[in-house]
C-alpha cells in the first residue's frame, strides 16, 4: 500500500476511535512489511479454487524448482475471492501475485495504486507480450497501461447440451430462437427441464441477458453503459431482452425451482450430466466440472453449440459473451518484482499452455492452435478457439465490467427480474439509477 | 399462544404427539444425512437420500479427512477454548464486580454490557476488519479469539452476574468477617457456589465460537488458519456436485461435539438449570 | 437496574470493615477495555463511517448525511426489514411454543425421556454452516430429501421451496430445527426447579395436567420465557449465516434480510459507508428492541430467586 494511503488511514481510525486506544501508537502496515507474502522471498499467489486450479499449482511447481524464485499457491474458494481480495490488498496479508477478470475488475486497484504497473516489463521483453493474442492482453488494461496477463483458457459463454436427452427426443440443437421455443415445448411435454439454470446464482441468470442484448441490440449497447453512460441501459434491446426472459420463464424453460439450484453446489451441472436437464447457458468452465464429476458424461455426452441467433436483431451471430480470459496482477507491495515477473512469465511457456489444453481450456497465447490436438477432447478445444478467433465481438461479463456498486446492484435486479418481482420495463428504470460506487 | 382450554386429549396426549412429530423431525434428518454420507456419489444423484443403499462407502470420510478436515478441526478446537478461557477471565472478575462493588461504576458497566446484547456482529465487521489488520493480527487464529469473545461477552456477564445474586447475603458477610479480601472471597465463596453459572456461560461462549462464520471468513485467509464452519463452506465448491463428500465432513465436524456433550452433558444441563433464567 | 440486594443494606459500623471483602470497580476494568476496543470502537468507526463514501480502499471522503437519505429512500431496505421483522415475529411464534413443550416433557422423569432428550440435543452441537449445508441439500428440489417427500405429501414435485412463501418457510423451519433444542433445554431446567409440592397441591385440588401446566409451571417459567424471548429476538434481527447459505437471500429478493444486504453492500458492491448506515441503523433498533424487552421485563434484574418473588 501507498504510504499516503497508511498515513490517511492510520489518520482516520485515530478519529474515528477518538485515539482512546492508542491505535495511533500501532505500526501501520507498510509495502514489504513482514507477513508480506509466505516467509521471505516466496511470492504469494492467490488463485480461484476450482477444478482447474491444478494447472497453477503446476506452474508454481516448476517455477520453484527453475530456481527463478520461490511462490506458494493459495487456493481461495470461490464464494468469497472477491471480498477476501478487497481485504486483503492494504493489509498486511496482500498477495503478490493474483487472479482476476482483468482490466474492469481491477480498475479500482489500479486508481488506488494497489498494483504494478505491467506497461515497463512488458516494453523490455517485447518476445514475451508478443506471446498472447493482442485482443486477450488488451483486455487486462487499465486505461493505457498493463496490469494484467492472461493465465487461464479463453471462457466463451456456451450452450451445452445432453446428446443422449437430444437423441431420445429425436431433436437436434438450437440455431435460431424459433428453434428455442420450439424446443422448450418438446421437452417440457417430456417432463425434461429444457434449460437447467443455476437461479441461486445472479450471474448464471446474467449470461442470458448478455447474450440477449447483444444479439437483439450489438455490443455498442453495453459498451455505452461500461463508459460511464447509464442511458444505455434505455436501448430498446435491453428491454426486449428482459421481456425475452419473462417469455422462457413463462414456457417452462427453466422449470419450476431453478432458484434454489446454485451453480457450484454442483446442481445446475448435475441436472444436465443426469439428463434431467437438456440444455444449460455456461461459461466453457463447465466443461471440466463435468470432467471432474462425471468423466464418462463429459467425453461421451456432453455436447456444446452457439447461442442461438435472433431474427431482426442488429447483434452479429458471431458476436461472443465471457470471459475473454483470467488474468494475473502483481500488487504495488511486492517485495521481489524480478522474482514476480519471472513467475508471470510461466503464463507464456508451452508446458503451461499445454497443462491448460488438457484441462478443455483454450490458453489465449499466440500459438495456441499447435496444443490443440493434444487436448482431451481436440474437437472441444477446436470449436472454442475457433469460435474466439471468428468473434466480432468478444463483450465481457457485465459483472465484471462494471464498478462493484454497479455490479452488485444489477445483479439483485437481475435476481428480482428472474423471480418476477420486477417487470422489464421496472428493470431498465431500475438499471438507470444505479449507484455507481 | 394456543389457548387449548376445552378438554381435549389432555395435555400428555398433545405432549406425546409434539413430541413424537419432533423426534421425526430431527431423526429423520440425521438418518437422510448419515446414509447419504456413506453412499458412492455416482448413487447418491440417481437414487433418492431415503432408499437404503446397496453399498455402503467409508470413501467419502476418508477424502474428507484427506482435503484438511483435521486442521480446520484443530482450529476450531484450539479457538473455541481459547474464547472460552479468555470470556471467563474477564467476564468473572466483571460480573463479581457488578454484584459485589457496589459502586456506580459497575452499575454503569452492566448497563453498557446490557446494549452490547444487541450489536450484530456484521454490522461492526468492517472495523473489526480493520482494527484487526492494524494490530497486525489478519489471518491468524487470534484475529478470531478476540472479537468472537468481546461478542461472548455480554450475555456471559449476564449469567454470571444472575448467578452471583444467589450466592446469599450473609455467606459473604461471613467471608468478610473471617478478614478474607475480594480475592480470596472469589476464589473460596463465589466460584465454588457459582459452578453451574460458569458452566453455562463457558457452554455459551463454546458454542458461539465452534458457530462462528462472519469473523473467520472476513478476518482469516490461509487454509492453514481455516475453521469447521468456513471449511464445510468451502467444500461446497471444492466437491461440487459431491453432496455425500460435504455430508461426510459435517456428520465428521458432528462428533468432536457429540464427545465433548456426552462428557459435559451433566455440567451442561445442570448449568442451564442452574442458571436461573439463563 | 439496581442490583438485586444493594450492599448499602450492611449496617454502618460494619461497613470499614467489610468494606474489605468487596472488590473495587477495578475489576470489571479488563472486560470493560476489551468489549469496548472489539465491541464499542468498532460500532462508534461504523457511525463515523456511515458518513462517509469508501470502498475499502484509500481514505474514507465525508459526504455529510448522503448515506442516510439514500438509506430513508432505499426500497431494498424497507423491504429487508420488512422480512427481518417477519422473521423475528415467526422465529418466537415457531419457536417458543414448540420449545416450552418439548422443554417441559423433558423435564419429567423416566429414562426414555433421557434417550430422546439427547437426541433432541443434536442439533445444537452443529454450526450453522453446517445446519444451513445440511438442509441446502436436504431441502434441494431436485435430488434432496423433499423431492422424494413431495409425492407422498401429495405434491406434483417439490417446487413449493422456490417460491417466496416456500423458501421463507423453509428458513424459519430451519432456524428452528437449530434452535428450538437450546431453547428447550433452558425450559427444561427451569421447569425443574418448580417445586414438586406445588404440582402436589394442585393435584390434590383435583386440577388435571393440562391444568396443571397452565396454572403452576407456566407461570414459574415467566423469567425463562423472558430471557428466552430476548434471545430469540435479538438473535433473528441478526442472522446471517443461515439465510446467506440457505437461501442467499432468493428467490429474487424475497429472503433479503437487513444483515445480509449489509454484506451485499459491503461486501460484494463494496461500499463500506452505505453498508454502515444500514449496520447502524440494524444495531439502533436492535438495542432499541432489547431495551425495550428488558424494560418491560425486568431481565436485568433477573435471577433465579427473584423468579419466585413474581417480580
Amino acid at each position: 500500500m501507498g504510504v499516503g494511503e497508511v498515513l490517511s488511514r492510520r489518520a482516520f481510525l485515530g478519529r474515528a476511535a477518538v485515539g482512546a486506544f492508542g491505535l495511533l501508537t500501532l505500526p501501520a502496515c507498510g509495502p514489504g512489511g513482514p507477513g508480506h507474502g509466505v516467509g521471505p522471498g516466496a511470492l504469494d499467489v492467490w488463485v480461484w479454487q476450482d477444478a482447474a486450479d491444478k494447472v497453477q499449482q503446476a506452474a508454481v511447481d516448476r517455477f520453484n524448482a527453475s530456481g527463478a524464485g520461490r511462490a506458494r499457491l493459495n487456493r481461495v474458494p470461490g464464494d468469497g475471492y472477491e471480498d477476501k481480495l478487497r481485504v486483503a490488498i492494504g493489509s498486511s496479508k496482500a498477495p503478490d501475485v493474483f487472479f482476476n477478470w482483468g482490466g474492469a475488475s481491477v480498475k479500482e486497484y489500479a486508481d488506488a495504486g494497489e498494483l504494478l504497473d505491467l506497461t515497463p516489463m512488458l516494453q523490455a521483453d517485447t518476445a514475451f507480450g508478443k506471446a498472447f493474442l493482442p485482443s486477450v492482453l488488451q483486455a487486462g488494461m487499465v486505461g493505457d497501461r498493463y496490469y494484467g496477463i492472461p493465465m487461464r483458457g479463453t471462457q466463451p459463454v456456451l450452450v451445452f447440451y445432453n446428446k443422449a436427452v437430444f437423441a431420445d427426443a429425436g431433436v437436434s440443437p438450437p440455431e435460431t430462437w424459433d428453434d428455442v421455443t420450439a424446443l422448450i415445448a418438446i421437452f417440457t411435454e417430456q417432463g425434461v427441464t429444457p434449460f437447467a439454470l443455476a437461479g441461486a446464482d445472479a450471474w448464471a441468470e446474467l449470461m442470458w441477458l448478455e447474450y440477449l442484448v447483444d444479439r437483439f441490440g450489438g455490443p455498442g449497447v453495453f459498451e455505452r453503459v461500461k463508459n460511464g453512460d447509464v442511458r444505455g441501459w434505455r436501448d430498446p434491446a435491453v428491454l426486449r431482452a428482459a421481456k425475452a426472459v419473462v417469455d422462457l420463464i413463462e414456457r417452462g424453460a427453466f422449470g419450476h425451482s431453478f432458484s434454489a439450484v446454485g451453480y457450484n453446489a454442483g446442481g445446475a451441472s448435475a441436472l444436465l450430466s443426469r439428463g434431467r436437464a437438456a440444455m444449460q447457458l455456461m461459461g466453457s468452465w463447465e466443461y471440466a466440472n463435468q470432467l471432474a464429476a462425471d468423466p464418462e458424461f463429459a467425453r461421451g455426452r456432453l455436447g456444446w453449440t452457439t447461442f442461438p441467433t435472433v431474427t431482426d436483431g442488429r447483434g452479429d451471430p458471431d458476436a461472443v459473451v465471457g470471459n475473454p480470459n483470467n488474468f494475473w496482477s502483481v500488487t504495488a507491495g511486492v517485495r521481489d518484482p524480478e522474482a514476480a515477473f519471472a513467475f508471470l512469465r510461466t503464463a507464456a511457456e508451452d508446458a503451461y499452455a499445454a497443462d491448460l489444453v488438457g484441462q478443455g481450456a483454450v490458453p489465449t497465447t499466440t500459438d495456441a492452435a499447435s496444443f490443440l490436438d493434444r487436448s482431451a477432447d481436440p474437437a472441444f478445444a477446436r470449436f472454442q478457439y475457433d469460435l474466439v478467433q471468428r468473434a466480432s465481438t468478444f463483450t465481457v461479463s457485465w459483472d465484471q465490467a462494471l464498478p462493484s456498486a454497479q455490479a452488485t446492484g444489477m445483479l439483485t435486479l437481475i435476481r428480482k427480474l428472474f423471480a418476477a418481482q420486477l417487470a422489464p420495463a421496472e428493470l431498465v428504470e431500475a438499471l438507470t439509477a444505479l449507484p455507481r460506487g | 399462544m394456543n389457548g387449548r382450554r376445552h378438554r381435549g386429549p389432555g395435555i400428555g396426549g398433545i405432549a406425546a404427539v409434539g413430541v413424537l412429530g419432533w423426534l421425526l423431525v430431527v431423526a429423520v434428518p440425521v438418518y437422510a444425512v448419515v446414509v447419504a454420507s456413506l453412499r458412492r456419489r455416482e448413487d447418491y444423484l440417481d437414487v433418492g437420500p431415503l432408499s437404503l443403499p446397496e453399498r455402503l462407502t467409508p470413501e467419502n470420510y476418508l477424502d474428507a479427512l484427506r482435503s484438511g478436515f483435521l486442521g480446520y478441526l484443530m482450529n476450531s478446537a484450539v479457538v473455541a477454548a481459547a474464547v472460552v478461557a479468555l470470556v471467563l477471565a474477564l467476564a468473572v472478575p466483571a460480573a463479581y464486580a457488578v454484584v459485589r462493588s457496589g459502586t456506580r461504576l459497575s452499575a454503569h458497566a452492566f448497563r453498557l454490557f446490557l446494549l452490547g446484547l444487541a450489536i450484530p456482529a456484521q454490522a461492526v465487521i468492517v472495523p473489526v476488519f480493520l482494527l484487526i489488520s492494524q494490530l497486525r493480527l489478519y489471518d491468524t487464529l487470534l484475529a478470531v479469539v478476540l472479537p468472537t469473545a468481546a461478542f461472548c461477552l455480554p450475555v456471559c456477564v449476564l449469567i454470571l452476574t444472575a448467578a452471583m445474586r444467589d450466592v446469599p447475603e450473609e455467606m459473604y458477610e461471613a467471608m468478610a468477617l473471617d478478614g478474607s479480601g475480594p480475592a480470596r472471597t472469589l476464589v473460596r465463596l463465589v466460584l465454588p457456589l457459582t459452578r453451574h453459572g460458569t458452566s453455562t456461560a463457558a457452554v455459551y461462549a463454546a458454542l458461539q465460537a465452534w458457530n462462528g462464520f462472519l469473523f473467520p471468513l472476513v478476518l482469516t485467509q490461509s487454509e492453514s488458519r481455516r475453521v469447521l464452519p468456513l471449511g464445510l463452506y468451502d467444500f461446497q465448491d471444492e466437491f461440487g456436485t459431491d453432496v455425500p463428500g460435504l455430508l461426510a465432513a459435517v456428520v465428521l465436524s458432528l462428533l468432536p461435539a457429540l464427545v465433548a456433550c456426552l462428557f459435559a452433558r451433566r455440567a451442561v444441563v445442570a448449568g442451564l438449570a442452574g442458571g436461573g433464567g439463563r | 437496574m439496581s442490583s438485586g440486594r444493594p450492599g448499602r443494606a450492611v449496617p454502618r459500623d460494619a461497613g470499614t470493615r467489610l468494606r474489605t471483602g468487596r472488590p473495587g470497580a477495578l475489576w470489571a476494568v479488563p472486560a470493560l477495555g476489551f468489549f469496548a476496543l472489539f465491541a464499542l470502537a468498532p460500532l462508534a468507526i461504523v457511525a463515523y463511517l456511515s458518513f462517509t463514501s469508501w470502498n475499502g480502499l484509500g481514505a474514507p471522503e465525508w459526504v455529510g448525511w448522503a448515506n442516510w437519505s439514500r438509506l430513508l429512500s432505499d426500497r431494498d431496505v424497507r423491504e429487508a426489514a420488512w422480512h427481518s421483522l417477519l422473521l423475528t415475529v415467526g422465529t418466537w411464534a415457531f419457536q417458543t411454543p414448540a420449545a416450552l413443550l418439548l422443554g417441559v416433557w423433558s423435564a419429567g422423569r423416566g429414562r426414555h425421556r433421557a434417550v430422546l432428550s439427547a437426541v433432541f440435543l443434536l442439533p445444537l452441537l452443529l454450526s450453522s454452516a453446517a445446519v444451513a449445508l445440511v438442509w441446502k441439500s436436504l431441502l434441494d428440489p431436485n435430488f434432496g430429501l423433499v423431492a422424494e417427500v413431495a409425492p407422498v405429501l401429495g405434491f406434483d414435485d417439490a417446487s413449493w421451496f422456490s417460491t417466496p412463501e416456500g423458501a421463507f418457510s423453509a428458513l424459519l423451519f430451519v432456524l428452528g430445527w437449530q434452535f428450538i433444542p437450546f431453547h428447550a433445554l433452558l425450559y427444561q431446567g427451569a421447569a425443574r426447579q418448580v417445586p414438586e409440592v406445588l404440582h402436589q397441591a394442585a393435584a390434590l385440588d383435583g386440577a388435571g395436567r393440562a391444568r396443571r401446566f397452565w396454572s403452576i409451571t407456566l407461570p414459574q417459567l415467566r423469567n425463562t420465557v423472558v430471557a428466552s424471548s430476548v434471545l430469540m429476538v435479538v438473535g433473528s434481527l441478526t442472522f446471517f449465516d443461515t439465510v446467506l447459505i440457505l437461501t442467499g437471500g432468493g428467490p429474487g429478493t424475497s429472503t433479503t434480510v437487513v444483515p445480509l444486504l449489509v454484506y451485499r453492500n459491503g461486501f460484494e458492491g463494496f461500499e463500506m459507508g452505505y453498508a454502515s448506515a444500514i449496520a447502524f441503523a440494524l444495531v439502533l433498533v436492535s438495542t432499541a428492541v432489547s431495551l425495550l424487552l428488558v424494560r418491560l421485563t425486568g431481565f436485568g434484574r433477573m435471577s433465579a430467586t427473584s423468579a419466585r418473588d413474581g417480580l
